[in-house]
């Protein structure tokens, strides 16, 4: 038996005290009997409290002794499998992330729901209640599992609780097909993940990761690789990789607006935690580089996730559906990071140094990422449980209405766009440099398909902020395109503290990201066994974020943005003196100029409109339909009506999905010609392939 | 790390850029005009245009949301601090550290980003279609001024534009590399777009057809006007200084009082050339239709893909 560790005890009655927070919310949809209203206030409240803990624990771990691993036995419920909880670095972080999210998203639920959906039935509310804690409690737990057999209940746990939850929203076909192919595929991924995690229990003989890791030591090159490959394809499905990201932009949208944020902000991390565990802990080879086929993947995937996720999103008018396939895009940002980590790690030299930082920055935008696509989520769910309407087309002058919420939403616009001094730029500035390092290091091909990939890192931060000013542009400003809009009220308070939280988030990691790489120490250092993410960037002091490009201490850049977001400020004093201008009276306000006519608002800017120019830029990657129908009366001159469709394909969709589908669909049509009905044909094609099976693995054993 | 360029002489030199800023476009206007045998205003014309508008009160859209009073504001403190990146009387890393090129061209996005978002404001077609189109042409701009600095990082192993121009030192055309006639084109081409001029952009007109920067300014009116106008001189003035840090030699040591009056000096020379670069090209070339403009652009981006091969293969 292993001896106590110091901390142990603490992290016990953490993790005791997470589980018991999330269990009673759970349990709290019992009171859905007598009030779903109360069911929802008390279920929120304790998964607050939980998310909370999450936070303290977290933050003790990752404060803390660095590299130690400190692990929690549970109870035997499986006799070949023994459970229990293993948290290092990598799991504290991924748990801190899910928590910050969480308590935004907590306090903002109860009253999204109530507001969003007055009149649900109390059994709605209780298994929305139910579902949320057990989503969260699984997505907690998932991360800190020290053994196969708690990482696949709590996968599968988080993934059935977060299908709940996307149904539950508004019944209608489209929800429903939606939680339908999310199923199919997130079990799809499963299926993938179960095949790699049997392979190595099967030679393990045991479900713990140590184990795991001892049994994969000994492995051959290409099964090493065949298995990275096989979870490498069931994360992605999960994480909403190109092109297995189909459910996502149709999932995300479906859900309540907090649990979009969660699913967006937090879940599509966990994957990546599940990468980073496979990839450089129990599938690593004991020493020397990763074999390059899992890097040179990893990072071609992201580099294409992310541009092909934000062209997308680009064209959408669906706010929330913007927002999930902006996740596709980050997600993307993310692996590039993560895969060149993998072709980094253990090369020598600076490699070393590199590879720390690249880690950082994949590990510094999920925690980003999360912060701002979940204040962005938010800040649309307001929108939408005050206007009931989801098509931005259909907004316009929210701003006027919704200060507080427009303002938020212009945060995680700005942060999101990676522009500084906000924390996406941070994180896409580490990655920027990881990949010059990287592209230093690598001569040849390999070299330029890096600073390729760094210059398609830079068209998608400036798409990104093409899309983000339609977005809130279309949505917040100029005048109200509808009665929706046009009587729309500012969210209650409780919702803005939630996105305030994840806004100060968002200012705080972005003004002083220094303080942040503590956090990213134990990670990093754990996982690459190489000096910390503070060694590397935080050398010359928190204030200051430094790197070197080659080997350690040759020139390095330097940068501060708590210099620059000070200099802004000061600036911004300056400027504010000119623009009072020397009468400093109240302006006049005037009719907007509309070249003589009575401004309405149908003058203003549609989304259709702002994206079109780009739409005809990349038409090779939407092959765009338009259909205009024209109405006119006697003359072509006078027009009675006109009528505008248009629409643009997924390419992943229409050149894949549809192509399989048609497949099975003919495969399927064959076999019914074939089936006859008769229960007694059944029969035999059973006894058939229990034959066929038994004769062929019979023989081998023999 | 011990800078160079102490943080007075940074704050220095990004005040003479906001200050020296209107003159270049007024330089650029009247070359424009002899060129076309015209009197044309005097060179200082920016500035008298800028001071009226700062004495002139403000007329504001009645559909604008509070966030429109701040967007000049905003714009302007971002892009005077993209000036404060630029190393203008010598090279050298700053004894304190604000940003590298990265920062600077995230500052200058910053600034357009908020210019868009203040456009849609006022609710009017014209803002919108400069804005649509301006977040059109500024995503295909970056990338490429992206690898054209990655290119000459690669070489210098930083980012940083004091250091870059230090490894660039006064070593110039004779010691170039292929990589860097590559990347000078590349700018070249690119410079028009990102200073909002012809083939681009068209700066002299509010036409809808011409407009990409002009549209979305239509609605500022008095000191917002002119805070919104003196940020689009002092991003001019900081983008050339930005190609001259990249490519033109610059000196390396401190030589007192005496060094920074010539620093300034071949500073203003640096400018000069480049001013006169974009007079000649916008007198001598028509606007091209926004379609076409992808298609130019692209041209930028093959040099500069060409200049980071030959550096890496």
């Amino acid at each position: 038996m292993i001896p106590p560790q110091p901390g142990q005890q603490t992290l016990l009655a953490g993790v005791f005290l997470i589980a018991a927070c999330y269990g009673a919310g759970a349990l709290s949809s019992l009171l859905a009997r007598w009030s779903g209203r109360l069911a929802l206030t008390v279920g929120h409240l304790a998964a607050l409290a939980g998310a909370v803990t999450g936070l303290g624990v977290s933050l003790d771990v990752l404060l803390g002794d660095p590299g130690s691993t400190l692990t929690v036995p549970l109870p035997n419920f499986f006799p070949f499998a023994r459970l229990s909880l293993a948290v290092d670095g990598l799991s504290a972080y991924f748990l801190f992330v899910t928590s910050l999210v969480a308590v935004a998203a907590t306090i903002y639920g109860p009253a999204y729901l109530q507001a969003h959906s007055p009149h649900a039935r109390p059994a709605r509310q209780a298994a929305q209640v139910l579902a949320l804690n057990v989503f969260l409690g699984c997505m907690a737990f998932v991360c800190c599992a020290g053994d196969a057999m708690t990482f696949l209940l709590c996968w599968e746990g988080m993934t059935l609780a977060s299908y709940v939850l996307v149904v539950s929203d508004d019944r209608d076909g489209e929800n429903a097909r939606a939680g339908l192919l999310y199923m199919v595929m997130a079990h799809g991924g499963t299926a993938l993940l179960l095949v790699a995690f049997l392979a190595l229990t099967e030679r393990a003989g045991a479900f713990d990761f140590a184990a795991l890791r001892a049994a994969a030591a000994g492995l051959d090159g290409s099964t090493r690789t065949t298995l990275f490959f096989l979870a490498l394809v069931g994360f992605a499905t999960k994480a909403g990789v190109v092109p297995l990201h189909v459910w996502l932009p149709r999932a995300h949208p479906a859900a309540p607006s907090h649990v979009s944020a969660l699913m967006s902000g937090v879940m599509l991390k966990i994957p990546i935690y599940g990468m980073l565990r496979f990839g450089f802990d129990l599938l690593a080879p004991v020493a020397g580089p990763l074999p390059s086929s899992w890097g040179w993947t990893v990072l071609v995937a992201g580099t294409i996730s992310a541009v092909l996720g934000v062209l997308y999103a680009l064209q959408q008018h669906d706010l929330k559906r913007l927002l999930a396939f902006h996740s596709v895009e980050n997600i993307g940002i993310i692996l590039i990071g993560v895969g060149l980590a993998m072709l980094l790690w253990r090369t020598g030299g600076a490699g070393e140094m590199l590879a720390t930082l690249a880690l950082t920055a994949a590990l510094l935008h999920t925690l980003n990422h999360a912060a701002f696509k979940g204040l962005l989520f938010l800040g649309a769910g307001s929108v939408l449980c005050r206007t009931h309407v989801r098509n931005i087309e259909e907004l316009g002058g929210l701003a006027r209405r919704m200060p507080w919420t427009a303002g938020l939403f212009l945060l995680g616009a700005v942060a999101i766009s990676a522009l500084p001094p906000l924390n996406g730029f941070v994180s896409e500035w580490l990655t920027f440099q990881a990949l010059l390092g990287g592209a230093s290091r690598f001569h040849g091909p390999g070299g330029l398909a890096i600073v390729f990939s760094a210059a398609m890192l830079a068209l998608t931060g400036g798409l990104a902020a093409a899309c983000f000013v339609k977005a809130f542009g279309v949505t917040f400003l100029g005048r109200p395109r509808t009665s929706h809009a046009e009587h729309a009220t500012e969210a209650p308070a409780s919702m803005i503290v939630g996105m305030a939280w994840l806004g100060l988030a968002c200012v705080a990691l972005g003004v002083a990201p220094g303080y942040a790489m503590r956090l990213l120490d134990a990670p990093t250092a754990g996982l690459l066994h190489a000096p910390g993410a503070s060694a590397v960037v935080t050398a010359h002091g928190p204030l200051v974020l430094s790197v070197g490009l080659t080997a350690a201490g040759q020139s390095a850049t330097s940068i501060s943005m708590t210099m620059l977001a000070a200099l802004l400020v000061a600036l911004a004093m300056i400027a504010w003196i000119l623009r009072r201008g020397s009468r400093g009276t109240a302006p006049q306000t005037a009719p907007t100029w509309t070249c003589g006519m009575i401004p309405t608002s149908r003058f203003d800017y549609t989304a259709t409109a702002f994206a079109k120019p780009l739409r005809l830029v990349f038409a090779a990657l939407y092959r765009p339909r338009r259909e205009v129908i024209r109405e006119t009366a006697a003359t072509p001159y006078v027009l009675r009506r006109i009528r505008y469709a248009g629409e643009i394909v997924d390419l992943s969709e229409t050149q894949i999905y549809h192509r399989v589908e048609q497949g099975i669909s003919r495969l399927s049509r064959t076999i019914r010609v074939r089936s006859t009905g008769h229960i007694y044909g059944y029969i035999a094609f059973v006894l058939g392939t229990l034959f066929v099976a038994l004769l062929l693995f019979g023989v081998r054993r023999g | 790390m011990s800078g160079e360029r102490s943080f007075a002489l940074v704050l220095l030199e990004m005040t003479l850029l906001v200050l020296f800023g209107p003159l270049v476009t007024g330089t650029i206007q009247k070359l424009k005009a002899r060129l076309q045998s015209r009197q044309g205003a005097g060179i200082l014309q920016p500035y008298r245009d800028l001071a009226k508008l700062f004495r002139k009160s403000t007329v504001q859209a009645d559909t604008a949301s509070g966030l429109f009073r701040a967007i000049p504001v905003l714009v302007l403190a971002a892009t005077v601090a993209a000036g404060a990146l630029v190393p203008v009387v010598r090279a050298g890393t700053p004894a304190v550290p604000i940003g590298d090129a990265l920062m600077l061209l995230g500052l200058l996005a910053l600034a357009r980003f908020l210019t868009a978002v203040g456009a849609l404001d006022a609710g009017g077609a014209f803002g919108g279609m400069g804005a649509s189109r301006e977040m059109t042409i500024a995503p295909l701009v970056e990338p490429v001024l992206m690898m054209v600095v990655f290119s000459t990082a690669l070489v210098a192993g930083t980012t940083e534009l004091g250091a870059l121009a230090a490894h660039r030192g006064t070593s110039w055309i004779f010691a170039w590399h292929a990589a860097d006639f590559l990347g000078v084109t590349a700018m070249l081409v690119l410079l028009p777009a990102e200073t909002g001029r012809i083939p681009v952009d068209n700066p002299d007109t509010h036409l809808e057809l011409t407009m990409l920067h002009e549209g979305m300014l239509l609605e500022h009116s008095g000191p917002g006007l002119g805070c919104m106008l003196l940020a689009s001189h002092t991003r001019q003035i900081v983008t050339l200084g930005f190609v001259s840090a990249l490519f033109f030699p610059i000196a390396v040591i401190d030589a007192g009082a005496g060094g920074f009056v010539l620093g300034l000096a071949a500073f203003a020379v640096k400018i000069l050339v480049l001013a006169i670069y974009l007079a000649l090209v916008e007198s001598s070339y028509a606007k091209l239709r926004l379609f076409r403009v992808p298609q130019y652009l692209a041209i930028g981006f093959v040099c500069a893909l060409t200049a980071l091969a030959l550096r890496i293969l």
